[in-house]
Formats: structure tokens, sequence, C-alpha cells
């Protein structure tokens, strides 16, 4: 008889399990990989960003447009690996927070906790301005003559009500309307963009690779290859989901990755087509200001647009969804470690989902857009400030979790040569990314600099400031999904002797 | 790209083999092992030992411990000696299923709780299961589930209520639902169940399956225990 074989028939009692999760409340392992994918996919949004930041990517690298985007994915693959050495080996909802503070203590939780719930909270504004001003601009052709303040306001509202009830009535409706939005628009502006290039005709090598005078310039690949990586942000939020998704030390970090491959794939095809088609039809791709909808018209191809332009206001209104339902996760997970109030830790008793935190989010994440619309300002404008503040949040948390997985594989003892070298590599790179991406945002004037730097100095001292106090305890940072006695042989609940 | 059971392709009876020397080396050398004495053990490079341990968690026949430092086997293990050895159903609980499957319209299922899992006995050859693996994988999203974790934990106070009331545990979902009566042997304590899948109607209003359903869950208590 084998040590497996005893061990099956008589289990010694394993007396170090609990008998249910510090995470429990949540509808557990309901969502499949489609889902869970979705998630990702639609936090960030892949079809808005291609048919945007492309745009911004070309006005800082030029020539090396399609080159820097290769760059940008081939790093958010860096920071997707080292991020999957936390995800394949445990299931949290506070996703970079929690593997931070694995990694390197409470101190750098806190802080990654503080940079995450400012990345998704402002991309969810964000979204949901995106969302409002390609509603009202749908709304301004069926009721003309209503005005523009008005319109945003009543697009605002609608988006506002969808979000509310998504997010309470639980995940598998929310990634279920995620995954349908994104599939649809996904696949309208694929279609548009393989329509395009059979317009423009055969390959210009001339599009992938700067030629023309002074030939590659390190400094605009570098400013655009940052850019192209705001594009990515949000990748990492299927992380969220450990508690609610089926086999999720499988399928988060597959998730993870793929979506870097969808959106990367989508991108590098929006940038082709862009810079080729711009450079077909002898027009300036800098100076458009939509650039696929110029494109598409250019080639005959209105009607299309307007539909791809349908697949966009969807998209944001998915990636509010998406990037929402992450933040309420990481602060679900704050609650219930005792780091937030224990309000944030609550969860509905019917639909499992975190009502608290989602009672705290929701009004928050809503009231910013309203006010900054009802104030007089466009929501375009407000967009360009807001992602600036976001994406300064992701790029923070994704510096400190490459920094934590080394860390973190040494304390385990798993680690690995290759494991190490892309967490340093990435940990390098995106630090690197981060500077100058304050630079260029600086140089530009946008106020979004201005405010991070404020929020960084706040959270710092808020987060100084509870270390200082110390109390209620912090032992419990770090708080996973952690198996329970049942799922162990011969498992004993911990405390039931 | 699905979350059920991974395939199986030509070129796996190797892993198959190496992951079952990493189950073997968790169970010979005890609960909370690392990976490193692991991969000592068996004298396997690291990083290979590494990917296997990774790959039994997500398949959940090893479980890390809460500091995620150390390995102890998965309950699930138990399933690779269970599925040699399905439960004996006698003939005169036979006779029982097949009578009350020309009584009512739907799919009726046995099934056993051995050392705290689902194991299927006997299924409806009219109405097989939709997902058998699920069913014993995540038995939560199950009435007969439901029944079990209420048995083990008693926290589901909508099921107890349901138990109370029916005396069967419901489940619905948008297209079908279960229903499971308890089957118990003589000092009570849950042995398995009577299950029914059917039309979401019959699930809401259960009273008239959930009374053939006790009725037939009493008769086949001492023939099964």
């Amino acid at each position: 008889m084998t040590a497996l074989e005893r061990a099956i028939a008589r289990p010694d009692p394993v007396h170090d399990f609990a008998a249910r999760s510090p995470l429990h409340g949540l509808e557990r392992r309901s969502v499949g990989f489609a889902d869970v994918l979705a998630q990702s996919v639609a936090a960030v949004a892949p079809t808005a960003a291609a048919t945007t930041v492309i745009l911004l990517v070309a006005g800082a690298a030029g020539g090396a447009t399609v080159l820097a985007v290769a760059l940008a994915t081939l790093l958010a693959l860096l920071v997707g690996w080292t991020v999957n050495q936390f995800a394949r080996r445990l299931a949290a909802s506070g996703s970079l927070y929690t593997y931070a503070a694995r990694g390197l203590g409470p101190a750098a939780g806190l802080a990654t906790a503080a940079a995450i719930v400012v990345g998704y909270a402002f991309i969810s504004v964000f979204a949901l301005l995106g969302g409002a001003h390609y509603l009202s601009l749908l709304l301004t052709r069926i009721v003309p003559g209503v005005p523009a303040p008005v319109l945003s306001v009543a697009a605002l509202a609608g988006e506002a009500a969808v979000l509310a009830v998504v997010l309470v009535r639980g995940i598998r409706l929310s990634a279920r309307v995620a995954l349908v939005v994104e599939a649809v628009s996904v696949a309208l502006v694929v279609t548009l963009l393989v329509v395009l290039l059979v317009h423009i005709g055969p390959l210009q090598p001339a599009a992938l690779w700067p030629t023309g005078p002074g030939g590659l310039s390190v400094s605009a690949l570098a400013a655009g290859a940052v850019l192209a990586l705001t594009a990515f942000v949000g990748f990492e939020s299927s992380a969220t989901l450990g508690v609610e998704a089926r086999a999720p030390l499988r399928n988060i970090p597959r998730a993870i990755v793929w979506t870097v491959l969808v959106a990367g794939s989508l991108y590098l095809l929006a940038a082709y087509t862009q810079v080729a088609g711009f450079a077909a039809v002898g027009r300036d791709l800098v100076a458009s200001e939509a650039p696929i909808d110029e494109l598409s018209s250019v080639f005959g191809l209105g009607g299309w647009a307007a539909a791809a332009d349908v697949g966009i206001a969807a998209s944001f209104l998915a990636c509010a969804l998406a990037s929402t339902t992450a933040l309420t996760r990481v602060l679900f997970a704050l609650g219930r470690d005792g780091v937030g109030p224990a309000l944030l830790g609550r969860t509905h008793a019917r639909h499992r989902t975190p009502i608290g935190a989602v009672a705290v989010a929701v009004p928050v994440i809503v009231a910013v857009p309203l006010a900054l619309v009802a104030g007089g300002i466009r929501p375009w404008d407000a967009m360009e400030a807001v992602i600036v503040i976001s994406a300064v949040g992701y790029i923070v948390a994704y510096a400190i979790v490459c920094v934590a997985a080394p860390v973190f594989l040494r304390r385990i003892g798993e680690t690995t040569a290759r494991a190490a070298v892309v967490a340093i590599a990435a940990a390098v790179a995106i630090a690197a990314c981060l500077a100058v991406y304050l630079v260029v945002e600086a140089q530009l004037g946008n106020p979004g600099v201005v405010i991070s730097l404020t929020l960084a100095v706040a959270a710092g001292a808020l987060i100084a400031w509870r270390l200082r106090r110390g109390a209620p305890s912090l032992d419990g940072v770090g708080g996973y999904d952690e198996p329970v006695a049942a799922q162990v042989l011969g498992g004993v609940a911990r405390g039931d002797g | 790209m699905s979350d059920t059971a991974p395939s199986l392709t030509a070129r796996q009876p190797r892993a198959i083999h190496s992951a079952l020397t990493v189950l073997e080396a968790v169970a010979a050398l005890g609960p909370g092992t690392t990976a490193r004495e692991i991969s000592d053990a068996l004298g396997m490079p690291r990083a290979t030992a590494y990917r296997l341990l990774n790959l039994l968690v997500q398949d959940e026949f090893l479980v890390r411990t809460p500091d995620l430092s150390g390995f102890a086997l998965g309950a699930k293990v138990v399933h690779l000696a269970a599925a040699a050895a399905p439960v004996h159903v006698p003939r005169a609980a036979h006779a029982v299923l097949s009578r009350v499957r020309g009584q009512v319209r739907g799919g009726i299922h046995l099934i056993m709780y051995v050392e705290g899992r689902v194991v299927i006995a006997d299924v409806d050859p009219d109405f097989p299961l939709s997902d058998p693996v699920r069913l014993t994988r995540e038995p939560e999203h199950y009435a007969l589930g439901r029944l079990l974790l209420l048995e083990r934990e008693g926290l589901d106070t909508v099921a107890r209520e349901e138990l109370e009331r029916y005396g069967v545990v419901r489940r619905e979902t948008a297209a079908s639902g279960c229903l499971a009566a308890p089957i118990r042997d003589d000092d009570g304590a849950l042995a398995g169940a009577l299950a029914y899948s059917g039309p979401p109607r019959r699930i809401a209003d259960p009273t008239e399956v959930a009374a053939v359903l006790v009725a037939t869950a009493a008769e086949l208590g001492p023939l099964l225990t």
C-alpha cells in the first residue's frame, strides 16, 4: 500500500484550516472562464482605447507608433506574468492589494490598495463620462434641441441606474453583460478595421518601422510606449474575482494573459490601420480628431463608423461596470481585513454581492461625473484629466506588485530564476514608465498630474497615520480565500478540536 | 479554454505519472511540507516541481496551507480511489427507484454521501445528469450539495426553511431545477439523498413532487444503510 492509498483510506486529521473562508458571503465559484475573461477585457475597454489612445500614441511616437504599441504589449505581458505568480497561488478579492501585502507587508499593501482604488475609481468615472459623451451624441439625433448638459446628465443618470442594479444583482449578471457587450463591440471594431485594411491595400513596411529623417527616436518611442501602456490598464482586474470565479487559480491567470493578448492584437491592428490608412490617403494622422471615423468616411464606410460608435458607447458602460465591480471587491477585502470600516465587508444575504462596498462606492462614482457635468464641464474635457489620475494609480500598483513578487516567492520558498528576472525587469520598466508618463503629461499641462500627486501625498499621510495608530490590528491585512477544512483530506476545522 | 475538467492529450501520460509521484510525496511527507522539500525528496528539478504543484493546487488535488508555503492533500484525492469503487445499490432499492421513475415526470437520481463527498450511485437513464463532474466538484450548485452543506455547517437558512416546510431542499436555475430529499440511517445521520430534476414550474411549487420524494427516501433508508 502506497503512502497516498494509506492517506486516502485512513486520513490523518489536519488542523491547519478554518471552517470557512475569511471572504465568505460572496457567490463562490459561480463564474466560468469566459466571464472571468470578460471582466478583464471589459475593464480594459479595448475598443474604446483602440480608437482613442492610438491617436495619442501617434502624437508622441510619430513613425514609431506600431513599434511603441508592440513594446507596450510586451511590457503588459511582463507585468501580467508577474501578477500571475500570485494569481496562480492564491485566490483573493483584493487582487493587487492582497498580493503586495503578502509579499511586502502591511505598509506596501495599503499603498497598493490606495493606488488601485484610485485606479479603479477614476477609470469608472472616466468610463461613465465616456459613455455619457457617446450616449448624448446619440440622444441629440433622437431628441434634437435639448441643451447638451441636460442630455449628459440624463445619460449619466441612466448609466448610474444600470450600474447600481447590475452590481447589486450579482456577479453572474454583471459578468454576462460585460461578456456580451465586449464580444459585440470587439467584433464590430475588428470588422471595421479589416474592411479598412482591405481598402488600404498591400502591407506598407514604412508604417511598421520609422524611416524618414532621424530614423528611430528613443525618447519618442518611450513616450509612445508609455501612452500605449495606459491602454492596457485593468487587464489584471479579473484577479478581483478570486472568490467568485470557478477554478480561480487556473482561470484567472489565463484570463490575465489572454486579455493582454486580445487587447495587444487589437491595438496593433488599429495602430497599423490608422498609420497606413492616413499615409495611403496622404493625410496627417496626428491632426485628426477621430481617425477611425475620418478613414471610414474617406473610404465610404460612414455607416460602419456610426455602428462602431454604438459599440464604443456600450464598451464604456461595460468598462464602468467591470471597473466598479473590481473596485467593490477591493473595498470588500479592505473591510474584511480590518483596514477599512466593517461596513465595507458586508455581503447581501440573497444576491451574495459585497453590498456594503457597493453602497459606499457607487454613489461616489456616480456623483463625481454628475457634479462635473452639472458644473458645466464637458465630459470629454474632464476625461483627459481623469484618465491620467487613474493610469498613475494603476501603474504605481503594478510597480509595487512587481517588486513584491520576488520577495513573495522567496518567502514561500518557490523562487525561480526566470520568475525573478521577469519580475525585476517588469518593475524597472514600469517605474521608468511612471516617470516618463508624469513628465509627458506635465508637459502637456494636464491637471491630472497635480491631482494624482496630491492624492499620493494624501494617501501617504493617511497610511502613515493608520500604521502609527496600529489599532484596530493590521494583522488581517492580506487575507485571502483560504482553502477550508472541507477541501482538505482529513481536514478538521481549526477550533473544532 | 473551458473551465471543466482538463482533457488529456497523447503527450501527457508522463506528466500524469509525475503528478502522481508528487501526490505520493505529499502523502509521505505529511501536511505542511514545502515545495523545496518535495522537489528534494523526488530529486525533481525545482521549476518542474513548482509547476506540477501549482497545477495540482489548481485542480484541488492539493491545497496550500494558509501561510501559502506548505502543501496538504486535497479532499479531492479521494476521487482517485472512489473512481474505482462505485457505490453498490441493492436490487430492492433499484426496484423502488424504477417504480418512482414511472410515477414522476423528470429525472430521479440516487446519490450517497461517502465521507463528506457526493457519490453518484444511480442516475435516471432517461434524464442523465447534465454535468456529473461538476456535481461532485461543486456540489453547492445543486440541491444535493446544499443539503449536504446544510447538514455539515448549518449556515444555509433558506435551505433549512425549505427542508422544514417541504422535506426537501431546492435549487433553481433559469431553465431547470432540482429538489433533494435526505435519506437517513437508523441514527438519523445523513447517508444519501434522492434527487429530482425537472422544469422550474415543479421546483417553484414543489409540494407534489416533494411528497413523493420524502416517502421514497424513507423507504430507501433501510435498504441502503
